[in-house]
C-alpha cells in the first residue's frame, strides 16, 4: 500500500518549521515501507493572507478560512491526499481540521530523516495488523 | 483473565487511582490516554481536595506512540510536582505506554534521584528546609488485571518503593487492611468502625485511607507489631511482601465481621493473635452483644413475621461482600442462602479458600458460591432458581431491574450504584449489622405500605 507523508521542512533535512510557517512541503512517497522524496509542493496563500508565515498573529482571514476561520484551510486542502503531516508545530484548529480528513498532524523536533523512519515502521505495523509490543523501544523496533 | 461478555462490575487496573486518591494528599500522575481517569471516576463521593478531573496526566496520543510519551511523562511529572501540593506521588501507567514499552520506571526513578537533588540544594542543603516529594510509581495498566489487583499494585508500591525496615516497634500498633477504596461502597466507614473495635480490646490501629489519615500514617506501617487483612484474597499478597520486606506478621481474617455472631468471633481471634487478655476481650463483646441482641429483641416481632422476609436470598457482588454478607444472612438472621455469586475474578489460587469458607456456616448450613463474572449468566440462575417465595438480592445495580421482574426485595450493596448514597455509613461490626437489618427490612415493609 502505498502513501504519501507531508513534512515542513526548509532544508529538507530538519523538521523545522510550524504548519503555519511552512510555505512549502516535502512530499514523501511511502511504498512497501520505504519512503522517497516525490515533490515540493508550494502553498499559494489567497490574497489577504499573511504570507510571512501568521504564527501567533492569526490573521482570521475569512476567505482564505485558515487560522481559526470557519471551514477548512486551503493549506489543509493542498495535503488532502496525504496520510500524516510533519511539523515543528500544529495548531489546536489545523489539528481538528486534519482529523476530520483522517490526517494525523505529528508536531515533532527530530530530523526529516528520524521522524519518517518511525512513521512508516509505525503504519507498516499497523497495516499488517502487527503488535505494537516493545515499539517505544529502539532495540526492539530495530528487531521488526 | 475473565471474559466478560456483559456488565462487568469492577474497573481496569488503572481504576486503583481512586485508591491513591483515597490517601488524603496523595496524588496519582496518570500516564495514560486522555479519557481514562474520566471513564473510571464515574462513582460519587469523588470530588475534594484532589479530584480525577484535575489528575495529571500525560494525555497521550499517536504521536507518542510513535515517537514515545516519556518526554510528555517527564514534564507531566516536573510540572505535577511544581504546581500541585501533595504529600505523595504516584505515577500510575495506563495500557497505551505499557504496551509501546515506555520505561516508566526508568522515568521516575531517574527523575526522583534528580529533583529531590535538586530541591535539597534550593533548600542550601538545609535538611530543616528542604521538602521531600515521595514520588513512586506502580504499573496499572488494564490488561494486567482489574482494580482489586490495581489496588495491590499500589500497596505494592507504597511497600517496595516508599517504605523501609525498621525495628523500632510499637507495642499493640496493627495495620489494618479491609475494602477497596470507592469500589467498595462502605470502605470509609468499615474501617474506621475495625479501627474502633481494636482500639476496645486495647490495640492502636493503624489505617492509612480516608479523612486525617495520610502520609504520616504511612511512615507507621513499618513500626507496627502486625497487619491485620479483613479480605477473602485482596492484599494476602500485600501481607505476605510485607512479611518478607518489611519483617512485619500478619493475620489474615478472611471474612469481614457483620454482626455479632461473626464480630465477636473476630474479635476472639484477633486478641489471641495480639496476645491480649481474654477477659477484656470478654467484657468488650459482652457489652456491644447486650445491646445489639437488646435491638433484635426489640423488633423480634418484625423478625418474626415470617411474611416480611424472603425465605433466600442471593448475593451477588465481590468476595468481600458476598462472604461477610451471607454470613450474617444465615448465621444471625437465619436466613437461607441460595446460591452465591462471586463476581470479583478472584484469581485462581484463591477460590478453593474463598468456597470453603462459604461452607462454615452455623446450623449445618453451607452455601454454594460461584466465580462468575458474566452478568447475563448470574441472571439467567437467577431467574431458574425456585426461590421459594420472592427472593432477596443484594447486588450490584444491575440487579435491580431483574430483582423488580421477579417482584422480589432487592438491595444495592456492591458497584456499580446508583441506588443509593453513603457517606460513611458501614456494615462491618455489630453496628455496620444493624444497619444491614435496618436497611433490608426497610425495602422488606415497603413491600406492605
Amino acid at each position: 500500500m502505498s502513501y504519501k507523508i507531508a513534512a515542513a521542512s526548509s532544508d529538507h533535512i530538519n523538521i523545522d518549521l510550524s504548519f503555519g510557517a511552512a510555505q512549502a512541503f516535502d512530499i514523501y512517497e511511502v511504498e512497501d515501507g520505504r519512503y522517497s522524496l516525490a515533490e515540493r509542493r508550494i502553498y499559494n496563500a489567497p490574497d489577504g493572507c499573511i504570507t510571512e508565515g501568521c504564527g501567533s498573529l492569526g490573521c482570521g482571514n475569512g476567505g482564505a478560512k485558515g487560522c481559526g476561520g470557519e471551514g477548512n484551510s486551503p493549506k489543509v486542502d493542498m495535503l488532502s491526499d496525504c496520510r500524516c503531516i510533519i511539523c515543528r508545530k500544529i495548531g489546536f484548529n489545523i489539528t481538528k481540521q486534519l482529523e476530520k480528513k483522517a490526517i494525523t498532524g505529528f508536531d515533532v523536533d527530530c530530523t526529516a530523516e528520524e521522524a519518517l523512519e518511525k512513521i512508516t515502521d509505525y503504519y507498516s505495523r499497523l497495516d499488517a495488523h502487527k503488535s505494537l509490543r516493545g515499539f517505544a523501544k529502539e532495540d526492539l523496533r530495530q528487531d521488526f | 483473565m475473565a471474559k466478560l461478555l456483559d456488565k462487568q462490575r469492577y474497573k481496569c487496573a488503572l481504576g486503583a487511582m481512586q485508591t491513591v486518591q483515597a490517601i488524603t494528599r496523595a496524588i496519582p500522575i496518570l500516564h495514560s490516554g486522555p479519557g481514562c481517569a474520566q471513564k473510571l471516576s464515574d462513582s460519587t463521593g469523588g470530588s475534594g481536595y484532589f479530584s480525577p478531573n484535575i489528575f495529571p496526566c500525560t494525555s497521550i496520543n499517536e504521536k507518542d506512540v510513535v515517537f514515545g510519551g516519556v518526554k510528555k511523562l517527564h514534564s507531566t511529572i516536573d510540572n505535577a510536582l511544581k504546581v500541585i501540593d501533595a504529600d505523595l506521588y504516584v505515577v500510575l501507567t495506563g495500557c497505551i505506554p505499557e504496551i509501546v514499552g515506555d520505561d516508566t520506571q526508568e522515568v521516575v526513578s531517574e527523575f526522583d534521584r534528580i529533583s529531590q537533588q535538586e530541591r535539597f540544594e534550593e533548600a542550601g542543603g538545609d535538611p530543616g528546609k528542604f521538602v521531600y516529594k515521595p514520588l513512586i510509581y506502580a504499573s496499572t495498566a488494564g490488561f494486567k488485571g482489574n482494580n482489586y489487583k490495581g489496588h495491590e499494585q499500589i500497596i505494592d508500591a507504597i511497600t517496595d518503593q516508599y517504605l523501609k525496615r525498621s525495628d523500632d516497634r510499637q507495642k499493640g500498633l496493627v495495620n489494618i487492611w479491609a475494602d477497596v477504596p470507592y469500589q467498595d461502597l462502605f470502605w470509609l466507614g468499615n474501617i474506621r468502625e475495625l479501627e474502633k473495635l481494636l482500639s476496645e480490646i486495647g490495640l492502636i490501629p493503624n489505617t492509612i485511607f480516608g479523612y486525617n489519615r495520610g502520609i504520616e500514617n504511612i511512615d507507621k506501617i513499618p513500626h507496627a507489631e502486625f497487619n491485620l487483612l479483613v479480605s477473602p484474597w485482596v492484599s494476602v499478597r500485600n501481607m505476605k511482601k510485607m512479611e518478607k520486606k518489611l519483617g512485619i506478621p500478619y493475620l489474615h481474617y478472611p471474612t469481614l465481621p457483620i454482626g455479632a455472631y461473626e464480630t465477636s468471633k473476630f474479635l476472639r481471634e484477633v486478641g489471641a493473635f495480639a496476645g491480649v487478655d481474654e477477659q477484656k476481650i470478654q467484657k468488650v463483646i459482652e457489652e456491644h452483644e447486650n445491646y445489639y441482641y437488646y435491638l433484635i429483641e426489640r423488633y423480634a416481632d418484625l423478625f418474626l413475621e415470617n411474611r416480611v422476609i424472603n425465605k433466600e436470598f442471593s448475593v451477588i457482588a465481590d468476595a468481600q461482600y458476598a462472604l461477610g454478607i451471607t454470613k450474617f444472612l444465615a448465621n444471625d438472621l437465619g436466613l437461607i442462602p441460595a446460591k452465591q455469586f462471586i463476581t470479583d475474578d478472584t484469581p485462581k489460587e484463591y477460590q478453593a479458600a474463598v468456597r470453603e469458607e462459604f461452607k462454615k456456616l452455623n446450623y449445618g448450613l453451607q452455601a454454594d458460591a460461584v466465580f462468575e463474572t458474566d452478568s447475563y449468566r448470574i441472571h439467567n440462575e437467577i431467574r431458574e432458581h425456585d426461590y421459594h417465595g420472592y427472593p432477596l438480592i443484594l447486588g450490584s445495580y444491575y440487579e435491580k431491574e431483574l430483582t423488580e421482574s421477579l417482584k422480589g426485595n432487592y438491595l444495592n450493596i456492591a458497584w456499580p450504584v446508583q441506588d443509593k448514597v453513603v457517606f460513611d455509613d458501614f456494615y462491618a461490626g455489630y453496628t455496620g449489622g444493624i444497619r444491614l437489618i435496618e436497611d433490608i427490612y426497610t425495602v422488606a415493609v415497603q413491600r406492605f405500605n
